[in-house]
């Protein structure tokens, strides 16, 4: 079969025309350069990495080579990265797009990434890979940089949309790329119409259990790989809702997605070390969450929902600012609140007042005081963030706040005087995710989530790839409440702490009993008593128990096999 | 490239564009650059642009440049250079673009009085790529003597043990081609597209066997569509770029030579 040869013909065009001009010629020592530069820089064979000989400041571990090679050679350069979280999948994409971009295949590149991880990407490639990536922040650089790093978010508004659909992209990276399991989404419609000749999936998340959701993104990557959408369905959907059922479908995914599994790697990680701190309330603090405790079983309050019961009591055990903000909220938000409505706000009110210490907080200065380094703090609470920020000033600690609704540019402030001027950082829940903050080693939960999942990111901000330090985690309780409870079924029943990051979104995954928090609002707010809740927190923590086992008797068999 | 070679190579590159070596201790190298070269390398049109409108005095900047950093004292202030880094490749690709054409006369060593004959060479030196979702590269170089139509290999690598210069040496007359520089890249092209279709292309049926198995795929993912819409569309045209064997061949560079009867 024939080859198409394409000739460069104006090097052609220009020797007649130096020849009709008679010059200017040129320099035939920087001609010699030339041919020599040439000599070095021609690749001779189609196999093998390239990246790693002009990266000499970078030392990529030996499974993040092994990505890189089996993207470009076997799956022709359309892959979904999953490895676990914090073995580096940001240096393998790097390594793949340098490869693609030395061997002169790729480069026009788009990286779409959550918008709280822009200028870390550019950052990235710019220091470590010498990719001149541009964050986008004009509407032009579209068509003007060859790399760009975009939030998919801005990415796919107008006028941005129509600019990029235009362009022909030979690569386009992907992070967080779950986000994208859903075909009938915004966000999956645009990334299909992305014109992309290489891509890059990458994702923590071990979608591999979903069936359908795997089908979404494989079909953004490879369409018709799974087959089309009603064959799919008929083939796998209906009789399986994990793919290790299955085979056949197992090989074919295992042909576009990469995982390695952090004991796979053989890295040695930094250990966790966990340490749970009782709090003592003081007789105010104590008396204002009984007080909110007890609403449950009077008259009026049978209106308001468990929910928002439960919401003051764990707010109770956080700070009395977090109790009042929400009261307000309460009396502010009901539609003619009766008297009686009134009356018992303004008692919990009168309750928060009496309150003038948080123990907590007293506690966790006392804690920095004694680290003696960065840390940390987070909080399920606005109110309680901006409390503790005014605490730790007052006692001359300074701290900055970090929180999922500030800007790009706003984070990276904060996460820079973090790392450079202040010693804590306070945050509150949404910061948890896409932020990297591995130079701190202490972690201070001051309150606990109910989303275990939530507790996971917040400690792989630091515990990941390049975490010198065993990490330490100081989980505060308060005694006889609620977050006892709490921090007991995490903590000792579940062993979350001390899981490999990812495990516990599998495990989850795998039971498939909806979300945790709706338990755990269920045992605490519709048990009767005490025994009662005991045993339904028992029957939780088996049934993740029993998730955990048939997991790990499921991973040994898939090891065993190959 | 070794650090060394880079090294080396900054050297000659800096000397053959007439700049100042201010210092070259072989672990770093300082220069002050000329105006061309501040223009070539440093990126400041406005500067250069302002300068040319005020008739200011031009200051070309001086660079330095550490291949050793081990043995680069502290207080020396510089950019690493590897093989990897930006500067290197701008500097490789500016050598490229100062020297894309050349017309050099032997520089023979003919006792006096006797006229010698120099011959036109054309010669070229060619990157052959071989692309499909992945790519290799060839270097040829190339000579084509204008009169009889000998070709020969290697052509670069005879010409540097030659002493060649810009002008036509005493005692020297050219003969003038029989073959027209034109036609002779002409020809040089048709036996380089002559030698590459001779080649075994499994290369090229393995990716166009890879690129049908996808676009089979495609069909399939779109079946049951009626519609099927410009995102099929930009799937099929993405797989045709990303699979479709070609070879591309581009001219680093080349020129006109003028060689005595023997020198090759």
């Amino acid at each position: 079969m024939t080859v198409e040869i394409e000739f460069d013909s104006t090097w052609q065009e220009g020797l007649v025309e130096k020849i009709s001009n008679d010059g200017p010629w040129g320099n035939f020592e920087l001609y010699k350069l030339a041919v020599e530069v040439e000599k070095h820089t021609v690749i001779d064979n189609f196999e093998g990495l390239q990246a790693p000989k002009h990266l000499p400041q970078l030392t990529p571990l030996p499974h993040q080579l092994e990505v890189a090679k089996q993207v470009v050679e076997n799956m022709n350069g359309k892959a979904i990265l999953a490895d676990e979280v914090g073995l580096g999948k940001t240096i393998e994409a790097g390594l793949i797009l340098k490869e693609y971009m030395i061997r002169g295949l790729v480069k026009k590149v788009l990286i779409l990434v959550p918008a709280s991880l822009v200028t870390q990407w550019s950052y990235e490639l710019t220091s470590k890979f010498y990719i001149p990536a541009v964050s986008q922040r004009k509407s032009y650089v579209w068509e003007q940089c060859d790399v760009v790093v975009s939030s998919i978010d801005t990415a796919k508004r107008a006028p941005h949309r129509e600019i990029i659909l235009s362009q022909d992209y030979d690569l386009i990276i992907i992070d967080e790329a779950h986000k994208l399991k859903n075909n009938k989404t915004k966000n999956y419609e645009f990334v299909q119409s992305l014109k992309k000749k290489f891509c890059l999936l990458l994702t923590a998340t071990p979608i591999q259990n979903r069936i359908g959701e795997i089908f979404n993104l494989v079909s953004l990557l490879k369409p018709g790989h799974l087959g089309n959408e009603s064959v799919f369905n008929e083939k796998y959907k209906k009789d399986s809702r994990d793919i290790n059922d299955n085979e056949h479908l197992k090989e074919l995914v295992n042909k576009v997605m990469i995982r390695n599994r952090r004991a796979d790697t053989g890295i040695e990680w930094t250990k966790r070390q966990v340490e749970t701190i009782p709090i003592e309330l003081t007789k105010e603090e104590q008396d204002l969450y009984d007080s909110v405790t007890e609403l449950r079983s009077e008259g009026d309050w049978t209106t308001t929902s468990a929910f928002s019961v439960m919401t003051l009591q764990r707010e109770a055990c956080s700070s009395r600012e977090a109790v009042f903000f929400t009261l307000k909220n309460m009396l502010e938000k009901k539609e003619n609140p009766s008297k009686e409505y009134q009356d018992q706000i303004t008692y919990l009110i009168e309750k928060v007042n009496a309150v003038h210490t948080n123990s907590k907080a007293v506690k966790a200065l006392e804690l920095i005081q004694k680290v003696n380094d960065k840390v940390i703090i987070f909080t399920e609470y606005r109110a309680t963030q901006l409390y503790l920020q005014w605490f730790l000033k007052q006692n001359g600690i300074s701290s900055v706040p970090f929180r999922g609704g500030f800007k790009r540019g706003k984070k990276d402030w904060m996460r820079q005087l973090f790392e450079n001027n202040v010693q804590v950082l306070i945050a509150t829940e949404a910061g948890g995710e896409g932020i990297n903050l591995q130079f701190c080693n202490h972690i201070i939960n001051f309150d606990l989530p109910w989303n275990p999942m939530r507790l996971e990111q917040r400690i792989g901000r630091i515990h990941r790839l390049g975490q010198e330090k065993d990490v330490m985690i100081y989980n505060f309780a308060t005694k006889g409440t609620v977050e006892e409870h709490v921090l007991k079924l995490l903590h000792e029943k579940i062993n979350l702490f001390e899981k490999v990051i990812g495990d516990l979104d599998d495990i989850l995954t795998r039971l498939e009993f909806g979300s945790f928090e709706d338990h755990l609002s269920d045992i605490f707010g519709n048990s009767t008593s005490e025994g009662e809740m005991r045993i339904k927190m028992d029957n939780l923590a088996s049934m993740i128990q029993f998730a955990e086992e048939v997991r790990e008797g499921d991973y040994h068999a898939a090891t065993g096999n190959s | 490239m070794q650090q060394q070679e880079i090294h080396n190579f900054l050297v000659k590159y800096f000397t053959a564009n007439q700049c100042d070596i201010l210092e070259n201790t072989g672990s770093y190298l300082t220069v002050q650059l000329t105006i061309e070269l501040d223009k070539e390398l440093m990126n400041r049109p406005f500067y250069w642009h302002y300068l040319e409108k005020t008739g200011g005095v031009p200051n070309p900047m001086k660079l330095t440049l550490i291949s050793d950093p081990k043995k680069t004292p502290d207080d020396i202030k510089g950019e690493v250079i590897h093989f990897g880094s930006p500067r290197l490749h701008q500097i490789f690709n500016s050598s490229k673009n100062l020297a894309g054409y050349i017309r050099l006369y032997e520089d023979h060593q003919a006792s006096m009085g006797q006229q010698v004959p120099l011959r036109p060479w054309l010669g070229m030196n060619v990157k052959i790529s071989y692309q499909c979702d992945r790519k290799r590269d060839v270097f040829r170089s190339i000579g084509l003597q204008l009169i009889n139509g000998q070709i020969i290999e290697n052509f670069h690598e005879e010409l540097i043990k030659l002493q060649l210069a810009r002008k036509i040496p005493d005692y020297s007359f050219t003969l003038s081609p029989l073959i027209m520089p034109n036609s002779g890249v002409t020809r040089i092209q048709n036996m380089i597209r002559s030698n590459v279709l001779e080649e075994d292309h499994t290369w090229a049926n393995e990716a166009r066997e890879r690129w049908s198995k996808d676009l089979r795929l495609l069909e399939h993912f779109y079946e049951d569509v009626e519609e099927k819409g410009e995102s099929y569309e930009n799937e099929k045209r993405a797989l045709k770029e990303q699979y479709e064997p070609k070879v591309q061949i581009s001219i680093i560079n080349g020129g006109i030579f003028y060689l005595s009867e023997n020198a090759i």
